[in-house]
């Protein structure tokens, strides 16, 4: 009988060792945003890399006892996977989600899911934003915001100096920007660098076909959603396609171990480049120093990438969460962060201001950075992004791989363009 | 007491009544009793209930849940569309060149890492199977590829197979690729090589360690007559052991089926344009499950990704049936 308790008792811690585990597995974890019972608020802002948030969080929450602002800081792709994945379950969403230009249009295109800012009062802030970023996270009617700008990225053309030299180019950067006006020249130049030094020229032809593309009055889609490729599209990509044709790109991808390896190796010379691209050139490549500068882009302007915040609905202390909002986009705030991670901000007004006018790069041979990144975000004409945009995009990249890696014959490149981003269209 | 069957109760618990003493202490007994009985009878249940649980919450749930939502318009960029789909979203799959791109490519990568891995695997057991020096550090070593995590071992195969600073290259230099590089991501046959060199290395290991493990339990004798008789050690692997271990192999071979056509990680990591999950500027190494993820996070259109996730369920329901019975005719030996 002894005998048979001891087995019954060890079946018995079995059982319940196995439902435990269930339990554990299945239970949910309850870690809400308001702690009612005491009064204070918990925010949660979820951002990738260094939004130089830490030390603003210490002043609100000076400022506002009853608030306690939790960081929360992940990989670029994984943050919005998992904004995403939690706007579908309907829970779990941060107080203050941030989100990427290049994620804009997915997140814009489910609007019912986001708190809009509209009815909170932040209408009053349009006039202070540059008008495509306003633009960007604006519902297709124009009726919801749902995310404030914070930086923009700007865009430029960053050059090794050099290499210049050797080909025999000029290398200050009024000279270098003066050479290449329009696209054309820019390629022409590429011609002469390449026919000198048997060395490629540009990183890839992606990289020419987004800011061209970017300075188009139409991108890929009209207001009314239609694919028009024979619009700004297809100038891009006759100019992408001449430019491979000229044999000037290194054929990389931009942020692959052979394209870092790129900026030391001196893969290519000119590389187009947003204000946030200088800390990735200065940690990839800490050797170049003083062999960079930074020039003007052809054709005016652009912008490469730059950040909203946003207020998922599914927060729990909305109210909370857009004062804390609010806060953070005003220029007192808005130039700390440019001090302190050299985030440049989306709203002109501040580009006056010393701290940013005057301020020089010494990785890159002490280039007025505060000057040259807010002209170009400035020349940028508001494009109408369409709700298929990033797979068109994404298609319409493949093929120029293609054209680049040698499987697709230039002259049939266009073609075969307009038929990959009409698969997408209708994805 | 636990190796007896449930006997029936009656006639047990009657003497015990008989002979006990108080009220209180029959009580107990019959209490006893319906322990014991309840033991006997429910506890194997109870015991492997928690693997059921689980299986009904993360297999059976979201398999039948994924097949209500590819009944269903399910795009997030797009509310407006009526909920219900019908039979769309699989009619749809039929003329999805993309689809069919993608289900012969995770075909071309299965054959190219299947049938190479378990056959070196079994080499290697066979190998393995022989008295060496330092056996032990041989059978460890070859699970040393299985334990090394996948992200990590993709990210260096995927340096390894770079067109410019490759050393798979390197290494093809001197046999005459010398006029130009190769490039890797460029074509199919070659994606596919270096794909599939991935699954390869990640799993000879674990297969021939299996191997290895039913080999163990052949009788010595079997093959000391084979020897008598003139067979050499090539005739004893396929006529001795390979019969004889037939239902690990039939194991391996439905595992590796569906390992191989749910590849996932590799073929996604390899590409250098990694977040456009496209598997190649032109899908050349794009596989069923890296379409499903494109389709549905990418495309955001959830409710296709569920109608292909329930298309490559019952593909790998038809291609593990057909790997089984093909293997058992194959390594039958008897018939």
């Amino acid at each position: 009988m002894r005998r048979s308790w001891s087995h019954w008792a060890r079946a018995v811690a079995v059982g319940a060792v196995g439902l435990t585990m269930v339990a554990a597995c299945s239970g949910r974890s309850t870690t809400g945003g308001d702690d009612a019972g005491s009064g204070t608020v918990t925010l949660k802002i979820n951002f990738w890399g260094d939004f130089g948030l830490q030390d603003l969080k210490t002043k609100y929450e000076a400022e506002h006892p009853n608030v306690k602002i939790q960081l929360n800081s992940g990989e670029y792709n994984a943050q919005h996977e998992d904004l995403q994945k939690k706007l579908v379950a309907g829970s779990g969403a941060a107080d203050i989600a941030a989100i990427d230009e290049g994620y804009a249009v997915q997140f814009r295109g489910q609007s019912d899911k986001f708190v809009n800012l509209l009815d909170k009062g932040a209408g009053s802030l349009e006039s202070k934003y540059l008008p495509w970023k306003w633009k960007q996270t604006l519902s297709a009617d124009g009726k919801t915001q749902i995310g404030l700008g914070t930086d923009v990225g700007g865009l430029a053309m960053c050059y090794r100096t050099d290499l210049f030299a050797a080909a025999g180019l000029p290398t200050d950067r009024d000279q270098v920007s003066a050479l290449w006006p329009t696209w054309d020249k820019f390629i022409e130049v590429g011609q002469q660098y390449t026919g000198k030094t048997k060395k490629k020229f540009i990183d890839s032809g992606t990289n020419l076909f987004n800011p061209i593309l970017g300075q188009q009055q139409v991108g890929f889609y009209t207001e009314q959603e239609q694919l028009q490729m024979d619009g700004g599209p297809k100038v891009a990509f006759d100019y992408t396609v001449k430019a491979l044709q000229a044999d000037i790109s290194a054929k990389l991808v931009s942020f692959q171990a052979d394209w870092d390896k790129g900026f030391t190796s001196g893969a290519f010379a000119v590389l187009a480049c947003p204000a946030w691209m200088l800390g990735h050139i200065k940690e990839t490549a800490p050797g170049t120093e003083g062999k960079w500068d930074i020039a003007a882009v052809p054709g005016g302007g652009g912008n490469w990438g730059g950040s909203f915040l946003t207020i998922p609905k599914q927060s729990k202390n909305v109210d909370e969460a857009y004062k804390l909002l609010e806060w953070l986009v005003q220029p007192e705030q808005q130039i700390e962060i440019f001090k302190k991670v050299g985030n440049l901000p989306s709203q002109p007004a501040l580009y006056a201001d010393p701290a940013i006018a005057e301020f020089k790069n010494p990785f890159f041979n002490d280039a007025p950075v505060g000057q040259i990144f807010p002209k170009m975000a400035q020349g940028l004409t508001p494009q109408y992004q369409g709700k298929k945009n990033g797979p068109t995009r994404v298609n319409v990249e493949n093929v120029i791989r293609r054209v680049e890696n040698g499987t697709l014959k230039p002259d049939a490149a266009w073609a075969e363009a307009v038929k990959e981003a009409e698969k997408a269209s209708k994805s | 007491m636990s190796t007896t069957r449930a006997a029936p109760p009656s006639p047990r618990s009657a003497p015990e009544r008989g002979t006990g003493g108080s009220g209180a202490d029959e009580r107990r007994l019959t209490w006893r009793n319906r322990l014991y009985r309840f033991d006997m009878r429910y506890m194997p249940y109870l015991m492997i209930a928690p693997f059921f649980l689980l299986f009904a919450v993360f297999g059976l749930f979201p398999l039948l849940f994924n097949g209500v939502v590819s009944l269903r318009n399910y795009e997030l960029d797009d509310p407006t569309l009526p909920y219900w789909a019908g039979f769309d979203n699989f009619a749809r799959l039929a003329g999805d060149e993309d689809f069919w791109n993608a289900l012969y490519n995770t075909f071309g990568i299965f054959l190219l890492s299947s049938l190479p891995q378990l056959l070196l695997a079994l080499v290697l057991a066979s190998l393995l199977n022989r008295r060496l020096r330092a056996q032990t550090w041989w059978r460890v070593g070859i699970l040393l590829p299985y334990v090394t995590p996948i992200v990590a071992s993709t990210m260096v195969f995927s340096v390894f197979f770079s067109r410019d600073f490759g050393m798979a290259n390197w290494l093809l230099g001197p046999f005459g690729g010398g006029d130009a590089p190769i490039d890797w991501r460029a074509d199919k046959l070659h994606s596919w090589i270096a794909v599939a060199t991935m699954v390869n290395w990640k799993w000879i290991g674990y297969n021939a360690l299996l191997y290895l493990a039913a080999m163990q339990s052949i009788p010595r004798d079997v093959y000391e007559a084979a020897a008598i008789d003139g067979a050499g050690p090539w005739k004893q692997l396929w006529r001795i052991t390979v019969p004889m271990i037939q239902p690990v192999v039939v194991f391996t071979v439905v595992l590796s089926t569906i390992g191989g056509l749910q590849l996932f990680t590799e073929p996604m990591l390899f590409d250098l344009n990694a977040q456009a999950a496209t598997g190649g500027p032109n899908g050349e190494w794009q596989t069923i499950a890296q379409l499903i993820y494109k389709v549905g996070w990418k495309d955001l259109n959830l409710g296709y990704a569920a109608a292909m996730s329930w298309a490559l369920f019952l593909i790998i329901l038809v291609v593990a049936g057909i790997n089984t019975w093909l293997t058992s005719r194959l390594s039958g030996g008897r018939k």
